[in-house]
């Protein structure tokens, strides 16, 4: 053999061990058996008759789309997780989130392109939501796959099948659409196990800064009215308040979360949920606000408020980071809207207002008997859907949810001896010293939600875990003023009272109403029109304004849709709620 | 035959071609293929069809803008700010080339020309961010200057309709004049300074020499320039007047452009947006040639 055929030899022996090498390495470890920290999981003690545990769904690469903000999810998965579920279930997920300015914009395009990978998920919190026209469409085109037969064979899904399940709205509006004859094109996610259960003790609304509320003598739960609202603000304009920057405090100074209308600031002054503005008289009249006294009488309210500079003058517009600041800073006395969970707030120096009565009862908390949050589909061009069915349901049962929620038992947490999680005190630690960093663990309760895409639903936290909230068993003290403001509020003496909801909103039928596209362009411009009727000279040019936007309204067959909302009340199927 | 003069001059200089054929491509790929999806205008568009199998349906979207109730007000606000964009906003840049021209020290008329191109390489983001600080009321600089000197400081300019030409005027000029009055300069510097020297010695003045030598020589420039500006005569500059509007002003702010966006491609509706869009592109071609005859006929200057 000659020097060359050596070095081809060589080479090729070479080649052949590396491949052989890699081939091993691509393995999953122990033949899909997972032993990793001596994890409990199913699959480790039931182990199928081929070997694989009995999670395995099959040796395939999944790749989803995700048509929602970057805020909540992200691409980037831990190498570990991503192992983890590729032990037990044989699927590598993939993920990609389309980046548009509206989450809707990005759906349009994707679908429209043509090229989706195996599912793609978006927002959908109602059937009324924009999404909803375009999904639709999508199905009614043949887009995507049937789900119905798929889900019967399900641990998690198949419970959407069963009568009382599902509420009203994701049952007929959104899933199992009359039209649809029993098939169904999309998931809709985030259904609670039991009807009426709350996932999250939110109080909200406008908050007011302790010391001031002390040094005026006020306990801000006896603001019960917009009027006492104004009164509260001339005395906080009056005692010469400042910031932590030695500023003038605004007395109402906007949300947290940036310029918007804020109804919890006069629900005495408003009519219907504040993104819908719609409800029935005592008649049982269906209106819309722009069809009752109460815009002109915010108008009036409001324009006081900015007259006697007791708001805020960018209340309704002024963007996000300045608003967030003017809350870190106090420079807003009351802030405008927030809730109990923000960070910045644990030492509770910021204390609920009211909540404030409506015009016409007393305040009610109103909880929804279930709701829902986000969809996913499947694109009909996915091969073997099946399997994509079963990998989320594998992602929301309660060993799903604990490693998409919790992560890598030994690594982020351990097991009592009811099985439930305990989060480590590490985990926390740096969750809150470098929350990045903490995300990268890759888990929901670090900030990284990817599991909740095809696996958040069938909600029931404490059943499952033992706490309502990531590390909340162990290490009470994370949320201590959260869980001090909820019993400020007396928050579950006011949920015992709760009026339990379970219908669509009234903007749900804004897709099959014949005008839908004109209406809701109308609706905007009336949202539009009520802020700059704030900011005119006077009332007269206030109503103008207004006069002028409820004639577009009704040019858009407002008067119509009244009555298409009469009609769906009527039905048992479809009740509107307000 | 002509064709084969053509494809022997062709191969003669075939180098030139050769380097030409980069800009043919881009062309073809990112201005003429997708013009086939101007279909869509007179489609029903289908996710399922695409844009070639979805049916045929006329004029529809075309009647349906014309019978939208909004539709007169957002041409109207078209035509006032693109009007004001090239009519009123065009003897600025050409004003500061002049002004540029006349400034003898090399090293001050770098910088200022540096100082004014800047504004062009801001997004408008950002820009219209600065403008929201600097008008924002009680703690933007105009209104804390208004309040140092007695007065009241606390209007909030970007919601009241009285100030919005103003402002839209004002920021369009702040981010344009410097880049755009390149293109002027240059047409200036190409002039034959024996012209300027023989006015001298006529004894023209700065003024004379600016109006009877300057103005004259980059005429043909200027009408070029304005008459392919016609073109977007229904566009008025999406990204600035989207980000200015407020409910406040909406009732001037809201144009074509925003409304194809909002209606057409937040809605999904890409067949009422394409045709919208094909109708401003289709009145500005008409505008460009009707133009460059008329410019052809009065003043022997003309883009083809």
């Amino acid at each position: 053999m000659g020097k060359k055929g050596s070095i081809y030899i060589s080479v090729f022996l070479i080649l052949a061990l590396l491949l052989t090498a890699c081939s091993k390495n691509n393995e999953p470890a122990n033949g899909g058996k997972n032993e990793n920290n001596g994890t409990k999981t199913e699959n480790a003690e039931n182990p199928a008759d081929d070997g694989k545990p009995a999670t395995w769904i099959a040796d395939r690469k999944i790749k989803g789309l995700v048509f929602m903000g970057t805020d909540d999810y992200t691409e980037d998965m831990n190498v570990e997780i991503k192992q983890k579920i590729k032990d037990m279930t044989g699927i590598e997920l993939e993920l990609e989130i389309m980046k548009a300015d509206h989450s809707i914009d990005g759906l349009i395009a994707g679908i429209a392109s043509g090229d989706l990978p195996d599912f793609i998920t978006f927002y959908l919190n109602n059937s009324g939501r924009p999404e909803m026209s375009v999904i639709l469409k999508a199905a009614r085109e043949g887009m995507f796959t049937d789900l119905t037969p798929l889900i019967k064979e399900t641990k998690v899904f198949s419970k959407y099948l069963q009568d009382d399940y599902l509420p009203l709205d994701t049952k007929y509006g959104v899933m199992f659409r009359p039209e649809f004859n029993g098939s169904s094109y999309f998931i809709h996610m985030n259904v609670n196990r039991e009807g009426g259960a709350t996932t999250r003790k939110y109080v909200g609304g406008p908050f007011i800064r302790k010391d001031i509320a002390d040094t005026l003598k006020v306990d801000p739960r006896t603001i019960k009215t917009s009027e006492q609202l104004y009164e509260l603000a001339k005395k906080i304009k009056d005692g010469g308040f400042k910031d932590t920057n030695g500023n003038a405090v605004y007395p109402i100074g906007p949300s947290y979360w940036g310029g918007k209308e804020v109804g919890a600031l006069y629900p005495d002054l408003s009519w219907g949920a504040s993104d819908q503005r719609i409800k029935p008289d005592k008649d049982g009249k269906w209106l819309h606000e722009a069809q009752t006294e109460f815009a002109m009488k915010r108008i009036e309210f409001v324009q006081k408020l900015l007259k006697e500079k007791l708001i805020h003058p960018e209340f309704f517009t002024i963007d996000e980071s300045r608003a967030t600041e003017a809350a870190l800073n106090g420079t807003s006395a009351i802030i405008g809207d927030m809730h109990n969970y923000q960070e910045f707030n644990n030492d509770m120096h910021y204390l609920p207002i009211g909540p404030l009565d409506n015009a016409d009862s007393p305040y009610q908390m109103q909880v929804d008997f279930k709701s829902g949050y986000s969809g996913w589909a499947i694109p009909s061009t996915t091969k073997n859907p099946e399997e994509i069915v079963k990998f989320a349901d594998f992602l929301a049962s309660r060993e799903g949810k604990l490693l998409w929620q919790y992560g890598i038992e030994g690594r982020d947490y351990t097991l009592d001896e009811k099985g439930n999680p305990k989060v480590k005190q590490e985990v926390l630690d740096l969750k809150a010293s470098d929350p990045n960093a903490a995300k990268k663990l890759g888990f929901a309760g670090v900030g990284n939600s990817f599991g909740e895409l095809l696996g958040g639903t069938d909600i029931d936290r404490m059943a499952d875990f033992g706490e309502m909230e990531f590390g909340e068993s162990v290490h009470p003290e994370v949320l201590a003023g959260a869980n001090g403001l909820i019993e400020y509020f007396d928050w579950d003496g006011k949920r015992k009272d709760a009026k339990i909801n379970d219908g669509y909103p009234p903007l749900s039928f804004l897709g099959e109403f014949d005008r839908g596209t004109e209406l809701k362009t109308a609706l905007d411009n009336y949202n539009d029109s009520l802020t700059r009727a704030y900011y005119t000279k006077n009332l007269d040019e206030a109503k103008k304004v207004m006069d002028s936007a409820l004639k577009q309204l009704q040019a858009a067959g407002l008067d119509d849709y009244m009555k298409l909302l009469e009609q769906k009340n009527a039905d048992e199927k479809t009740r509107v709620k307000y | 035959m002509l064709t084969g003069k053509l494809w022997k001059r062709i191969l003669l200089h075939r180098y030139l071609y050769l380097m030409l054929l980069p800009c043919l491509l881009f062309f073809i790929i990112f201005s003429y293929i997708p013009m086939g999806g101007l279909m869509l205008a007179f489609k029903d568009y289908k996710f399922n069809l695409g844009i070639t199998g979805s049916p045929w349906i006329g004029f529809v979207y075309f009647e349906r803008f014309f019978n939208d109730y909004q539709s007169m007000n957002l041409i109207k606000n078209t035509l006032i700010i693109s009007g004001m964009k090239l009519f009123l906003y065009l003897p600025f840049p050409i004003i500061l080339a002049l002004m540029f021209n006349e400034i003898r020290g090399k090293f001050f008329r770098n910088v200022a020309q540096s100082i004014s191109y800047l504004p062009h390489f801001l997004s408008w983001v950002v820009v219209v961010g600065l403008v929201q600080r600097v008008l924002a009321p009680d703690t933007g600089l105009l209104n804390e200057t208004i309040a140092n000197m007695g007065g009241d400081g606390s209007t909030y300019f970007l919601m009241e309709p009285d100030y919005f030409y103003q402002i839209m005027f004002g920021s369009h000029v702040w981010k344009s004049i410097g880049w755009d009055s390149i293109i002027y300069l240059a047409a200036i510097s190409g002039i034959n300074p024996d012209m300027y020297e023989a006015a001298r010695m006529d004894g023209a003045s700065k003024w004379r020499e600016i109006w009877h030598i300057t103005i004259p020589s980059i005429m043909p420039t200027i009408l070029i320039l304005f008459i392919l500006s016609l073109g977007s005569i229904l566009s008025a500059g999406f990204d600035q007047l989207y980000l200015l509007r407020t409910p406040g002003n909406m009732h001037l702010s809201d144009i074509l452009d925003t409304y194809i966006i909002r209606v057409g491609l937040q809605g999904g509706q890409y067949g009422y947006a394409t045709a919208v869009g094909l109708m401003q592109g289709l009145i500005g071609f008409i505008l460009v040639v009707l133009a460059n005859r008329l410019s052809r006929r009065i003043s022997d200057t003309s883009v083809w």
